[in-house]
């Protein structure tokens, strides 16, 4: 298999697997979703992380409830910019926001004793003091981690009794650390964990499901999205436009109880696809509501989505509305698009974040004029890849889960303008003269839809034509 | 003379605490050995017969209740029936939390506290039944007991367990030096007892340092909060604990266990005709 040796990896050709040079054919991937190699320095995080962190973190009306010791919640609290407005009010930019999912960090705060004794009594005396200091929450989700799921404390238990207690529905999400080799296997395990739940809820609760008469053949499902800097803002109203009702966001800036209607969509459209098409495939599975996926950054990709869901409803008004919107949207930005592409047309770029941002990317970032370099992912599955490989050229570098030697490697070999990455490589990579967008969570976005994309230019470009750059490249 | 440690494993319900503070007690009594007694059961149930029914707080006990920095030796050390110092980890209900984190946990507070004095003569860990975690492997950690006794009948169950703990043990001897002293014969008056125990002891490499019969004055004397010892110390059972005692002063034979496997115990015990 044509696999990249890497100079670093000289010494641990274990990881020799995971770097591939995109082939003419592109028939080659990287081995992905695999344990971390010894000796890699890897950058992954746990599966907590991504239960908590990515898929449940955005529900903005619930307690979000830590069950473990301190750092756990702590450290994933605040670092992912999901963000999310709880009343009407409240809105993007107003300080009274009272999202209770990203002002509040709630822990047990297990310590010695608590594991030795069983942590579950105080899990229920936390979640009845959250609520009772927090009335407005609708709900709470209760996650565990190593700790807490060694010792076998009972969540499901607990969520049963304190929700009988304070009327409210309770999610126990089972999300140790160490049931998988990243944080894509938490995405997994809240997916399925909360499907599981939410239909035994629906059964139990009748009345949180939709009503009949208040159906529309035009119901459907933002799935895998998750408001980060406000991106739900440019993409729900192009829905709307087309006239579709989006009943539920999965999970950016979700309401609890709405959540409980997934089921009742006629269409889900799924955008991140890697952490979010499981609970997708299982709506499809139980009340077959069919979805398809989409890319929602950069033009092209932007109106594919919205022809493509169109398309699917074959109703010939929302079809000449997609259309309509297409223009009016690419109208509204053409020229301020033009001015950044004539500024970035040539420049060669990095992309590293979890997975399917790396695979949407590419294109959008081709309208722009510029050319993907290297490709890596922390999370990415062959699926990831299969797409990753068909959207660069060949001899576009891609690595699974790479480490910051491999990092350091690409920047020096590959010698992109900009690397498109998180918070934990900027000081390495600025350290090149290199400049970074955090990607994770945006510089100012939002980035998606067509309007985003805007946000997104101009963000790369106030990132590579930031004068600094020049002065770095003095020698003194 | 360094303090031997020494670690009490079997099936639960076996006897081992009851074997320990008899031992403990004959040790101490007739032998005037310092010795010492650390329950690693979250039952705690290890000390009641030296403490003659005395309740007694227990480390995790203080713990939980006082905090870290509150535990003292004077709250959960005490000393009965000739002398021996009586110490118990205690742990969580049946069914919740980890009892296999707390033995740790006691035991470094024990380390931490001073509260295995230098001069002891013997210290005894009567740890709960089977080893089911890295928590009850504890006390056979670098530093810690360095002997192992298995307490074990000649009935099935109660020698799978023995063998099943020493699988256990192998693991460890090569790492931490801990040696299997032998295995002591509780006899629950099983046809062939002290024959089958003598051959699965000669198949896994060790001796059954003593077969201690059966004999209802242990019981008697336990409803009366005492070792047989403490009781009724001319008794001849309290002779056979003597003995035991002595034995255990005496052993040099200390080895590696060579656990057997499933094959070779079914036949052991088809051989013998308890099935």
């Amino acid at each position: 298999m044509p696999y990249y040796q890497l100079r670093c990896n000289i010494c641990i050709p274990e990881r020799n697997k995971h770097v591939i040079i995109v082939d003419e054919d592109r028939s080659t991937i990287p081995v992905s979703n695999a344990p971390t190699v010894p000796g890699d320095l890897t950058e992954r995080g746990c599966a907590y992380a991504g239960a908590r962190g990515v898929v449940g973190g955005p529900i903005a009306d619930v307690i979000h409830m830590i069950h473990a010791p301190v750092g756990c919640g702590y450290y994933t609290w605040g670092t992912r910019r999901h963000l999310g407005n709880a009343y009407n009010w409240a809105r993007p930019g107003v300080l009274e926001n009272e999202a209770n999912h990203r002002r509040h960090c709630f822990t047990t705060d297990m310590t010695e004793q608590d594991i030795i004794f069983g942590g579950a009594e105080k899990l229920k005396k936390a979640l009845l003091e959250a609520f009772r200091i927090n009335p407005g929450a609708r709900g709470a989700v209760i996650y565990n981690t190593c700790s807490t799921a060694l010792i076998g404390d009972d969540l499901e238990q607990v969520a049963r009794e304190v929700s009988k207690e304070v009327g409210k529905p309770i999610f126990a999400c089972a999300s140790p650390g160490f049931c998988g080799v990243s944080q894509s296997k938490g995405h997994h395990e809240f997916n399925f964990q909360f499907y599981k739940w939410l239909i035994k809820y629906r059964e139990q609760h009748p009345e949180v499901c939709l009503k009949e008469e208040e159906k529309t053949p035009y119901d459907i499902n933002l799935i895998g999205e998750y408001n980060i800097d406000w991106d739900t803002v440019v993409i729900v109203p192009l829905f709307e436009k087309l006239g579709v009702r989006i009943l539920n966001v999965f999970t950016g800036n979700a309401r609890f109880q709405n959540l409980f209607t997934l089921p009742d969509a006629k269409l889900n459209v799924v955008h991140c696809q890697r952490s979010a098409t499981y609970i997708a495939a299982l709506i499809k599975e139980g009340f077959e509501v069919p979805y398809i996926g989409v890319s929602l950054f950069g033009l092209e990709q932007t109106s594919k989505a919205l022809r493509d869901t169109a398309a699917w409803f074959g109703d010939e008004k929302i079809i000449k509305r997609a259309e309509e919107v297409i223009e009016e949207e690419k109208a509204a930005i053409a020229k301020a698009l033009e001015w950044y592409r004539n500024k970035l047309e040539g420049k060669r770029i990095a992309i590293y974040v979890g997975a399917p941002r790396v695979w949407h990317w590419p294109k959008a970032l081709a309208e722009l004029g510029m050319e993907v370099v290297a490709c890596m992912t922390t999370f990415g599955h062959k699926e990831d890849y299969e797409k990753i490989v068909q959207r660069v050229k060949p001899g576009t570098l891609v690595i699974d889960n790479p480490n910051e030697f491999e990092i350091e490697e690409m920047i020096e070999t590959r010698k992109p303008d900009l690397f498109l990455t998180g918070l934990k490589e900027k000081y390495l990579v600025r350290k090149f003269g290199v400049p970074t967008l955090n990607s994770h969570s945006y510089e100012k976005g939002p980035y998606a839809g067509f309007r985003g994309f805007i946000n997104f230019a101009r963000d790369i470009y106030q990132a590579i034509y930031a004068p600094v750059w020049q002065l770095a490249k003095e020698d003194f | 003379m360094a303090t031997r440690k020494i670690g009490i494993y079997g099936k639960g319900g076996i006897g081992k605490s009851t074997t320990t503070q008899n031992m403990a007690a004959a040790l101490a009594h007739y032998f005037g050995k310092k010795v010492m007694i650390h329950g690693c059961d979250p039952k705690a149930d290890a000390t009641r017969l030296i403490l003659g029914g005395k309740p007694q707080e227990t480390v995790l006990d203080v713990l939980r209740e006082e905090g870290e920095e509150n535990v003292t030796l004077d709250k959960v050390m005490k000393i009965g029936f000739g002398g021996i110092r009586c110490v118990e980890s205690g742990g969580p209900e049946p069914g919740v939390g980890c009892a296999g984190r707390g033995v740790i946990t006691a035991i470094n507070l024990m380390e931490q506290l001073g509260g295995y004095p230098e001069d002891l003569d013997f210290l005894f860990f009567d740890v709960l039944g089977d080893v089911v975690c890295g928590g009850f492997a504890m006390p056979v950690r670098e530093g810690k007991a360095q002997e192992i006794y298995i307490v074990a009948s000649g009935e099935m169950m109660a020698i799978y367990a023995a063998n099943n703990i020493c699988r256990g043990m192998a693991k460890y001897a090569q790492r931490t030096g801990v040696r299997l002293g032998g295995i002591i014969c509780n006899s629950r008056k099983v046809d062939r007892e002290e024959e089958i125990i003598q051959e699965f002891c000669e198949r896994i490499g060790t001796q059954m340092i003593m077969f201690i019969p059966r004999d209802n004055i242990v019981q008697k004397a336990e409803f009366n909060r005492q070792t047989v010892i403490e009781f009724d110390p001319e008794h001849p059972q309290a002779m056979a604990y003597k003995e035991l005692a002595r034995r255990i002063i005496e052993n040099k034979n200390l080895v590696i266990p060579k656990p057997l496997s499933m094959p070779e115990l079914e036949e052991l015990v088809v051989k013998y005709g308890i099935v």
